[in-house]
């Protein structure tokens, strides 16, 4: 196996017959974080979809390595077995579906997926519990539908929560700092710091700053119009902070 | 219009026929009330026939198109298959119909009558008189009217008691030829009773025979129902249910229908809230994926402070096809009358289809009166998040149905009714996913 977790080829990706993606190149090592930055329309979150194997995400040229392996022929939950998760920058809301309910079927399904037995619900119970405590998800929380009228923090801290029951290899955090307010963001930091390991990587895809005062990144990759501009140490986040994406676009 | 279809409009239907050979022998025929009641149903029924399409309120759903051409009257099934209804497992008195006739009332309840219809005479108690065939009747509910003019047999039933349960059993045997049963069932609640009703339709066999029921509810002041509805006959099953319910002041009507199987269903309501604070609220769940199944309403807000909910779903699959028609009708000086109505389809194959006719007439002034309708796919946001945490996609669109249809039961039942509901459910889901792969 490869100690690269993440290899990303000369990617391109286009929705509904337009290039989004135009060329991204992109590795990340086991054990690092890196952060994908960028503005609005620059093709984060559709980078985020296509790592996670969304539908009408076409990959026109370039490979996906994950492990050394080639994902693009994987489905969603093939990806998600293997090691994946994409925290969604808008977590769906599904009223009907028990968030308990949710969390036991999608954990087995995993483990069913990699061979190993499948979790009985009251040590699934158990784990969630365990793990919800240090992100201040209350009982209630579990208890209702999931997502199902939750706060935009509230969204957030249990997409954090699914990743560390899940205990993913590879995590991809979608805008995961947008609309939550200063004490939900350090919450949120925390519970993915937290994860950080040797064993594991993660792409956090940001458009502030902020985020990345709390999560330090090992790397910042710049994103504009489908290709990375710009990459550079935790310090490149600070330079956009001041001078804005079309000054570091300007040198690129 | 072809000559043909002249032709067969104008030539008297099977009721009709019935009607005019067998109204003599009829149980209670001679009781001049009741003579009177079905002769003026027998005319409201002529007014239409069996509804073809042309009748607007049927336009979706051609009853005529779907009847045997062999049917025949149904008369009283031997040696009567044992069985039970979907909800046997919570406790109530038990008033069991086998092929459309009264069989048995078992157990007992305080505060509760149970009469057998088909035994109707002079002896029968008054308040028999004062409410049967007066309700789910007329022109507007022509197999209502059909039903309570050809009644058979049926039950009827009035409660005293705060806190009554009881199970309607219709089981439904195998039949070697095609027959139509009417079949008629009367529920009078008095002043501050509370009933709790199980209504279950079960069957098998592959004939197509029609079962014809006519409800009347009346709940007199601050009376209570719940009523719980199972209709999962076999696939062969052609049903049609007409409620006509009327509520007096602080009258409370709660319902859970649910469609689950037959080659066509409708369940035609009118609930007329009579008394001021008097409200009704209706769910409906159907799942058909090779029938039809139909649910037609007419909320008639007649006082203030009248108030109405209704929230209909539908999941269908293969050839199916869901009907959803509402008409909600706030009369003069129903001022403050407060109604909603929602109908939401989940169409899961291109052959699919739903049809949805919420209507709103208003003569009142200061209401609030809103209604919606949503018809689409399974929601592809939805399927990603699940999918993207490892749940496979057959699981995850299976969840995601489940979650559309418990939003409008998981609110509303008992535990107890929510697993006996949701054991047929799976059962319907399951044969609808067969026919999807």
């Amino acid at each position: 196996m490869s100690d690269m977790m993440l290899e990303i080829d000369d990617l391109h990706v286009s929705v509904d017959g337009k290039d989004i993606l135009k060329g991204i190149t992109l590795s990340i090592p086991a054990g690092e974080v890196h952060a994908v930055m960028g503005p609005n329309g620059s093709g984060k979150s559709t980078l985020s979809y296509t790592l996670a194997g969304r539908e009408g995400y076409e990959i026109t040229r370039g490979r996906i390595l994950y492990r050394g392996e080639d994902l693009t022929q994987l489905a969603p939950e093939e990806r998600a077995a293997k090691g994946m998760f994409l925290a969604l920058q808008y977590p769906v809301e599904i009223p009907g579906v028990a968030t308990m309910t949710f969390l036991k079927t999608a954990l087995n399904s995993q483990r069913r997926a990699r061979g190993e037995p499948e979790l009985d619900a009251m040590k699934v119970l158990k784990l969630v519990r365990e793990k919800a405590k240090t992100l201040k998800i209350g009982e209630d929380m579990l208890k209702r539908a999931l997502n199902a009228g939750f706060s935009g923090g509230e969204k957030k801290r249990m997409e954090i929560l699914q990743m560390a029951v899940f205990e993913p290899k590879f995590a991809i955090l979608d805008e995961t700092d947008s609309g939550l307010d200063i004490d939900a963001l350090k919450l949120v930091a925390e519970g993915v710091t937290a994860m950080r390991a040797p064993d594991r990587a993660m792409l956090v895809i940001t458009h502030y700053q902020r985020l990345l005062t709390h999560i330090v990144p090992d790397r910042v990759h710049v994103l504009a119009k489908g290709r990375i501009v710009k990459s550079g140490g935790a310090d490149l986040a600070l330079e956009l902070e001041a001078g804005g994406y079309e000054h570091v676009m300007e040198d690129a | 219009m072809t000559a043909l279809a002249v032709k067969q409009a104008l030539e008297p239907d099977l009721f009709q026929e019935d009607f005019a050979a067998h109204a003599a022998n009829l149980p209670g025929a001679g009781l001049s009330w009741l003579d009177k009641r079905r002769a003026e149903a027998m005319k409201a029924f002529n007014a239409t026939g069996v509804p073809t399409r042309r009748v607007e309120a049927w336009k979706y759903t051609d009853l005529s198109a779907a009847l045997s051409d062999t049917l025949a009257p149904a008369s009283r099934v031997r040696d009567a298959a044992e069985g039970e209804g979907a909800f046997a497992d919570i406790p109530g008195a038990r008033v069991v119909f086998v092929g459309g006739f009264f069989h048995a009332a078992e157990g007992s309840e305080a505060g509760v009558e149970i009469f057998d219809l088909s035994t109707i005479d002079a002896s029968t108690p008054g308040w028999v008189r004062d409410h049967l065939g007066l309700l789910a009747t007329g022109a507007e509910q022509p197999l209502g009217a059909a039903s309570l003019a050809l009644m058979r047999s049926g039950a009827a039933i009035r409660v005293r008691s705060p806190n009554a349960a009881l199970h309607l059993d219709f089981l439904n045997p195998f039949r070697r030829s095609d027959v139509v049963s009417h079949t008629r069932v009367l529920i009078a609640i008095e002043e501050g009773g509370s009933l709790r009703l199980m209504e279950s339709h079960t069957g098998e066999g592959t004939d197509q025979t029609l079962a014809n029921i006519g409800m009347e509810f009346v709940l007199m002041p601050g009376a209570k129902l719940e009523h719980v509805r199972l209709q999962a006959e076999t696939p062969a099953a052609r049903h049609i249910t007409s409620i006509g319910a009327r509520l007096a002041r602080n009258a409370d009507y709660r319902a859970l229908y649910a469609a689950l199987g037959a080659h066509l269903s409708r369940l035609d309501v009118r609930i007329r809230l009579e008394g001021e604070g008097a409200q009704a609220s209706l769910r409906n769940i159907a799942a058909p994926h090779e029938g039809i199944a139909d649910i037609t309403t007419v909320m008639d807000h007649a006082s203030p402070h009248t108030t109405s909910r209704q929230l209909f779903k539908s999941v269908v699959g293969g050839t199916g096809k869901s009907v959803n028609q509402g008409r909600v009708l706030v009369r003069e000086g129903a001022v403050k009358s407060d109604s909603h109505q929602l109908f939401k389809s989940l169409l899961l194959s291109p052959r699919a289809e739903c049809d949805a006719k919420p209507e709103l007439e208003i003569f009142a002034d200061d209401v609030i009166c809103g209604h919606g309708t949503a018809i689409g796919a399974l929601d592809d946001d939805a399927l990603f998040y699940l999918r993207s945490r490892g749940v496979p996609e057959p699981e995850a669109k299976e969840l995601l149905i489940q979650a559309f249809l418990e939003d409008a039961i998981g609110d509303f039942v008992d535990p107890a009714v929510h697993g006996a509901l949701w054991q047929r459910l799976d059962g319907a889901l399951k044969a609808m996913e067969q026919t999807e792969r």
